[in-house]
């Protein structure tokens, strides 16, 4: 029989602690800034308007690129942030996801941004199965494992003739005037980004969010807790997949082209593992302003020291500094310390 | 309610727990005891199968539970604690009673992480525990003995029918382990089994209805604690063999 502790023992202590916690929650809240986040959209979604006023093409590729990174480094931030499992093979549903809608796109003419919540779900089956194998090591094992992923999958694309092996697979433009043309994957792209940093709001803040966070704490402890760690992991990395497969998607046609060598390498992976470091692995913002601060700072080195390798040197200097003053990354950190601003708390 | 029939735990070479049967009945209080390595914190892994048994089984009301995983033994109603506190870190104490309650299906995962109801029942145990006011501390800011009654709120938050404590009086301090005693006592009182491994005796004889003893892996002595304290087994095991030198 289950014991249930007596209803009458929540005294008037209880009661009064209740509403010393709701009176602290509401506080909590009046210290969120969620309109900050939905502000900047809205900014965002009026851009394109930029355009009947001239060229600012390159204005708005720096925003649909920052944004598809902020889509991919907050899907990766559900399996590497919340569950604490890190993985350098997410660039492997990156190529998931534009190859499948690049294909169907290049046969049948339909646009990636139709079939780009496809590609996020053929993503996530992809990512689920891998999971379940990966998944059962942890630490140094489990980011070895992902580099085999992605060394594996580049093998496999390099060969594969259906898809254009090595050389790729060149898509179609679309036919709107060069004004225009990128202002589809641009909505696409700033819609996908803004479903996932909802999306991962919500896991954060619900018992799947909870249990992960679990997870990445003490494994063991969290399984004897009653959390089937084993599902609530492969179902984290299925999601992460989901993010950065919907990604991947609509940055294949944008590109026009597909190659192995554009979405099979570490670097993509290894961005969305210095993003969500960089930002605060685990929170909700962190991602974001990790994938804001990383796109401007390598803009900022390529246009001030041109694109040698002095301008990674810069990049990297950068982000060693940050990491020795913001160890938990700007979000994590400011948030430790009770400094984290208004606009920055979205958790 | 709990049987153990001839469990065994074997690393390589050594026979952590060597055959061990015992059974814990309904509504009791039974402690686990035995000399340092006796197999007692194995036996402990293997019932709560935070680790797998080399060969035995684990029966609980009836069911088979040493093949399921530990998240199934915990629904199945067998929920335990650790020898050392893991509290969940960068987790406040309310979050890590919560993480206990159960979930309900792959809808109940998107639920939020706290309902209302959630937060009054582990409200209304941490009450019972008598540590409401560190309900939103980070469980890293708590003492030793704060964290091992947030392990045991955190036990009562998946509505368990037995649990096991792990030296639950382990580096506590006096007053403090006359509160764990007490609460083990209202426990069982309200009808909750208790299995309990613990080193200090006054707890174990104040607490036990009865008393399974273990050494190199076996149980060498089961009885209420006056049999068990006068049994020259146990002696011999906790001794080390002095009374056999003095007899000599």
């Amino acid at each position: 029989m289950a014991v249930t502790l007596d209803q009458s023992s929540a005294s008037a202590v209880v009661e009064a602690r209740r509403a010393h916690n709701e009176k602290l929650a509401r506080k909590a809240d009046q210290t969120r800034a969620t309109w900050f986040p939905l502000a900047v959209m809205a900014i965002l979604i009026a851009l394109p308007l930029l355009q009947f006023t001239g060229n600012y093409n390159y204005l708005l590729h720096m925003v649909l690129f920052t944004a598809s990174h902020v889509a991919m480094a907050s899907g990766w931030n559900i399996l590497g942030g919340f569950a604490g499992y890190i993985s350098l093979g997410h660039s492997v549903f990156f190529a998931i996801g534009g190859y499948f809608s690049g294909m169907i796109l290049a046969r049948y003419g339909i646009s990636t941004i139709v079939t780009a919540p496809l590609a996020g779900l053929l993503a996530a089956v992809v990512g689920y199965l891998i999971g379940m194998v990966t998944l059962k090591v942890r630490g140094p094992s489990f980011i070895i494992s992902s580099i085999a992923l992605l060394m594996i999958a580049r093998i496999l694309f390099d060969n594969w003739e259906l898809i254009g092996g090595a050389n790729g697979v060149t898509l179609p433009v679309n036919d709107l005037p060069v004004q225009w043309a990128k202002i589809p994957y641009y909505y696409a792209m700033l819609a996908i980004a803004a479903f996932t940093v909802w999306a991962s709001y919500k896991i954060k803040h619900s018992k799947f969010g909870l249990g992960l966070r679990a997870i990445s704490k003490d494994e063991i402890k969290a399984e004897s807790a009653g959390i089937d760690t084993r599902f609530y992991k492969v179902m984290a990395f299925a999601l992460s997949a989901f993010f950065v497969g919907m990604a991947g998607a609509v940055w294949g046609e944008y590109l026009t082209y597909l190659r192995p060598n554009i979405f099979l390498v570490i670097l993509v992976s290894a961005n969305l593992v210095l993003m969500s470091i960089l930002g605060g692995k685990g929170t909700v913002a962190g991602p974001v302003i990790g994938a804001i601060l990383i796109v401007a700072l390598n803009e900022l080195f390529v246009a001030t020291m041109g694109a040698s390798e002095i301008n990674i040197l810069g990049t990297g200097m950068v982000m060693a500094a940050g990491l020795m003053f913001f160890p938990l990354g700007l979000v994590g950190t400011l948030a430790r310390k009770g400094k984290l601003p208004r606009v920055l708390n979205w958790d | 309610m709990l049987e153990v029939k001839n469990l065994c735990k074997h690393y390589g070479g050594i026979r952590a727990v060597d055959g061990a049967t015992f059974t814990v009945d309904k509504g009791s209080i039974t402690a686990l005891i035995g000399p340092n390595g006796a197999g007692k914190t194995t036996a402990f892994n293997c019932i709560s199968r935070t680790v797998a048994p080399t060969s035995g089984e684990v029966w609980l009301d009836g069911q088979r539970i040493d093949h399921l995983r530990p998240h199934k033994v915990t629904a199945k109603g067998l929920s335990r604690t650790f020898q050392i506190s893991r509290n969940l870190s960068d987790m406040t104490v309310i979050e890590n009673v919560i993480v206990q309650s159960r979930v309900d299906g792959i809808a109940g995962l998107f639920k939020p992480a706290m309902s209302r109801e959630e937060k009054d029942k582990a409200m209304s145990i941490l009450d019972f525990l008598g540590i409401t006011r560190i309900a939103y501390e980070d469980g890293n800011n708590l003492s030793y003995g704060q964290k091992k009654l947030m392990d045991l709120a955190a036990l009562l938050m998946s509505d368990p029918k037995i649990i096991l404590l792990d030296e639950p009086a382990g580096g506590v301090n006096p007053s403090l382990l006359e509160e764990i005693i007490s609460h083990i006592q209202a426990l069982n009182a309200r009808g909750l089994t208790v299995l309990i491994v613990e080193h200090n005796m006054d707890l174990i004889m104040r607490l036990s209805h009865r008393v399974v003893v273990m050494a190199q892996g076996r149980v060498i002595c089961d009885g209420t604690p006056d049999v068990v304290r006068k049994d020259p087994q146990v002696l011999d095991a906790y001794l080390g063999g002095v009374l056999e030198q003095e007899a000599a």
